[in-house]
């Protein structure tokens, strides 16, 4: 038997449960972008979107969404910095962070 | 004459990620055959691995509370548990991380994310698994 078919359906029905905890994710990375360009993102902030970022890089791809993997991560190196990042990161980190939503909601 | 069963491998899946964790026990079954259990912590995977005493252990390594690293340390220095393959699972990619979980001595270290499609031939090859 060709269980592709089977698994592939069965991961979409996974992919629909969990779609909603995914988006809360991606808002909380837009917050954190949002709060890094009006110079008010703090360090519990930047805890929070460097570990959400790490979720996302490590389960998009799975779903077939590579690329969310790969921003993602690039997400989680940008938020591992000890300090904070300067202000004029806010517009990178929105800017990949909006590719991401894209990507997950039109997946 | 009747031919010869396939033998059913049992893996426990220790993952603090709903997503990942089902994903994977949802590959491991349905691609593979095998028996999935899974944990959501480092300590109830070392109480579940007691209880069902899997052919190999999926460890997560970022969980909060006992980590993968240490719940695997755990599991060496507990006799019943010492001998059962464990493959830790990781999103992450620096080469120093990767060395360290090496030297732990772990079966293996995979990397998520993984391809559904292709995990369950992937822990096989690890452990010699037909």
């Amino acid at each position: 038997m060709d269980t592709k078919p089977e698994l592939a359906a069965a991961l979409e029905l996974l992919w629909q449960r969990f779609l909603p905890q995914m988006l809360e994710r991606i808002a909380l990375l837009e917050a954190a972008a949002a709060a890094c360009g009006a110079g008010t993102l703090h360090t519990a902030q930047i805890k929070d979107a460097h570990a959400t970022a790490h979720k996302l890089a490590g389960s998009l791809g799975s779903f077939n969404l590579t690329r969310g993997s790969v921003l993602a991560h690039e997400l989680e190196l940008l938020y591992s910095v000890q300090e904070e990042p300067a202000v004029e990161l806010g517009a990178q980190l929105a800017a990949i962070t909006a590719e991401l939503r894209s990507l997950v909601e039109h997946r | 004459m009747e031919a010869p069963s396939a033998v059913v491998r049992k893996i426990l899946i220790i993952d603090d990620e709903d997503d990942i964790r089902e994903v994977a026990a949802l590959s491991l079954e349905s691609v593979a055959g095998w028996q999935v259990v899974t944990a959501n912590s480092g300590a109830q995977g070392i109480a579940r691995a007691l209880e069902e005493m899997p052919d190999a252990i999926l460890l997560d390594v970022m969980m909060p509370g006992m980590d993968g690293p240490t719940t695997f340390r755990q599991m060496q220095a507990t006799p019943q548990l010492a001998a059962i393959p464990v493959l830790l699972l990781t999103a992450k990619v620096q080469a120093s991380d990767q060395r360290a979980f090496a030297d732990l001595g772990v079966k293996a270290v995979l990397f998520k994310p993984f391809d559904p499609m292709t995990l369950a031939a992937q822990i096989a090859a690890v452990l010699g698994w037909s």
